[in-house]
């Protein structure tokens, strides 16, 4: 029993191996859209950076966020954010699958239907997202003097992965209501706007009604400000400490959980299309 | 000894479609109030096709014929009846099953249109996991009918349509598998192309034993692949059989075609029908039961100097539009 689940397991690593050497090959193919996505992704993200720190030297803080505490915030939703569009992207774009019945291919191939939708299409030009996240988040380490040691680590790296998790299992669930309505939704612009509006800064600043919202029934709260509260202290928030990033794991696995049942009933419902 | 390779017991696929009204104030009353209709695509299909069989599916368009193919490769799930895959039910155990299929749409591809022709099938091995020696096996004996290693370091996206079908049916082929499902495979080919797959079709059929089920509209396709036709319409099941006794049960008749040395006094002849005459050419239908082409011939002949004859089987295309019309 066991052997037949690692056995499977290989066999899944086996073939995303092959899918990122051939994600790889498409970027060497096409340069010139690396290149355009070097350029325009990092620009997004800083100019935004460059808002908040505007904000900050106006008001001073925000709810009790320092500015050092906010980079730190900010960046690690970069980070969490360009993780999920290196493999869940596709999600924001599932409607079209649907429609145009891209799924074919999928069913009739001995892998997990879920997992061929992300993994023939990881999207490596996400990177791009990384690099301005992970250089907002230095940044904010040092400006909050934020002190590491090895459980804090493991506790940003298992935040990251919930967090990705969490997101992942957002874009999946709004993809899949295309099996029901059969129409092409491109949802990437409006959950880029709900979801980093709400993970950049602290959702303490929100009405209390909206973070009620986004901590149990969207839980984007745990993405990063509960995790991040939690690391570094600040407020109510704080009081799980750094085991609040293990709370975003099991939040991301639940997430992740209730979006993969949720896909397999729309598959179920899936027509193909006509020829 | 014959092995049932696919079974279809009494199956069924409705499609529900929201009926839709005409206009703008069609369009927003059907935002309150829609009306749904149900469509029967497939209505109780019963056949079952035996290993090394190579059966093709006819049928007008949107006669039910891809919905029936893609629920037999489990794109589809069934609203109701079973489908088992050398005995295995594909329903219920899609990933088991479709590890013993191959399938290939005419108008779609399943080959990275960026990249080498060969990196797709390197993708390919890696999820039905191939070894690499059978891989290079496998490749060889494509090579052989299909020329495949010639093409294999092309972009697919520089391919000719010709070149692009012999590469997806390839990669449909690379895991061995029992069935091959082809969906209008020969669909806009010039002739060579189509020769060159009909041939690598009967030749798998023959080395590996595969089974082939086809959908088509081409009459080439199924005079020289098929024994055995599936004709649906409606979603039903109109004819399920050897071709040669279909074409002898709908269209038992044989056409004689006599030339004259000139158009006058163009004789008839009581045990059959004249169907039509053009200058001194003229058109005999006979029933095979009747009278031989012999005998007519003769007879003929001692009426009026016959120049030259010819005989034309009941054409495909007469089976097919005879059995469209039930």
């Amino acid at each position: 029993m066991f052997g037949k689940f690692l056995k499977e397991l290989w066999h899944y690593i086996d073939v995303t191996i092959c899918n990122i050497k051939m994600a790889l090959m498409m970027i060497i193919e096409y340069p010139a859209n690396l290149a355009g996505w070097m350029i325009s992704n990092p620009i997004q993200f800083i100019l935004g950076f460059a808002t908040i720190k505007f904000v900050v030297e106006q008001f001073g803080e925000i709810n009790g966020w320092n500015y050092g505490q906010l980079a730190f915030l900010y960046g690690l939703s970069v980070i969490s954010h360009a993780l999920s569009m290196i493999f869940f992207v596709q999600g924001w774009f599932m409607g079209w699958f649907v429609i145009e019945g891209d799924f074919d291919r999928y069913l009739t191939r001995p892998l997990g239907v879920m997992y061929q939708f992300f993994f023939t299409n990881i999207n490596i030009f996400g990177i791009t997202d990384l690099i301005p996240g992970i250089c907002v988040f230095i940044y904010g380490c040092v400006k909050s003097g934020f002190e590491w040691s090895i459980l804090k680590a493991i506790a940003i790296i298992v935040m990251l992965i919930g967090a990705t998790l969490i997101r992942g299992g957002i874009y999946i669930m709004l993809g899949t209501t295309s099996f029901f309505t059969k129409s092409p939704m491109d949802f990437g612009q409006y959950t880029q706007e709900i979801v980093d509006k709400t993970t950049m800064y602290p959702i303490s600043m929100y009405p209390e009604s909206m973070q009620f919202v986004l901590t149990y029934l969207i839980p984007i709260g745990w993405v990063s400000f509960y995790p991040v509260s939690g690391l570094l202290g600040i407020g109510d928030s704080s009081y799980f400490g750094t085991s609040a990033a293990f709370m975003t794991l099991l939040v991301g696995l639940i997430v992740m959980l209730v979006a993969g049942a949720f896909f397999r009933l729309g598959l179920k419902g899936y027509e193909s299309a006509g020829n | 000894m014959n092995k049932k390779m696919i079974e279809v017991k009494n199956l069924c696929k409705d499609y529900h479609i929201v009926k839709k009204e005409e206009g703008l104030k069609g369009a927003v009353k059907g935002l309150f109030k829609s009306e749904k209709k149900t469509i029967e695509a497939v209505r109780h299909l019963d056949f079952t096709v035996d290993k090394g069989e190579i059966v093709g599916f006819i049928g007008p368009n949107g006669a039910g014929k891809s919905t029936t193919i893609k629920m037999m490769s489990g794109i589809l799930t069934p609203s109701s009846g079973e489908i088992l895959i050398n005995g295995v039910d594909i329903t219920k155990h899609r990933k088991e099953v479709v590890q013993n299929i191959g399938v290939v749409f005419g108008q779609r591809t399943q080959l990275n249109w960026d990249l080498r022709l060969g990196e797709s099938f390197e993708l390919l091995r890696h999820i039905y996991q191939i070894d690499r020696n059978e891989y290079e096996e496998t490749l060889d004996v494509m090579d052989e009918i299909l020329d495949i290693r010639k093409i294999i370091d092309k972009p697919v996206r520089q391919m000719s349509l010709g070149q692009r079908v012999k590469g997806d049916l390839v990669a449909a082929m690379l895991h061995s598998p029992d069935v091959l499902f082809l969906d209008e495979p020969t669909i806009g080919l010039d002739v060579s192309s189509k020769y060159a797959l009909r041939k690598f079709i009967k030749e798998i059929n023959k080395v590996k034993q595969t089974t082939v089920i086809l959908t088509t509209h081409d009459l080439g396709d199924i005079e020289e692949l098929c024994e055995r036709l599936i004709i649906i319409n409606h979603g039903k099941m109109m004819e399920d059989g050897n071709l040669v006794d279909i074409v002898d049960r709908i269209a038992p008749y044989k056409t004689l075609v006599v030339q004259y040395y000139d158009h006058e006094n163009i004789p008839v002849h009581h045990s059959c029908e004249m169907i039509k005459t053009e200058g001194n050419m003229a058109w005999y239908r006979f029933m095979k039961a009747d009278i031989t082409a012999a005998a007519l011939i003769s007879e003929l002949s001692e009426k009026k100097k016959i120049l030259d004859v010819s005989i034309e089987e009941a054409g495909i295309d007469d089976i097919i539009r005879i059995a469209y019309g039930q």
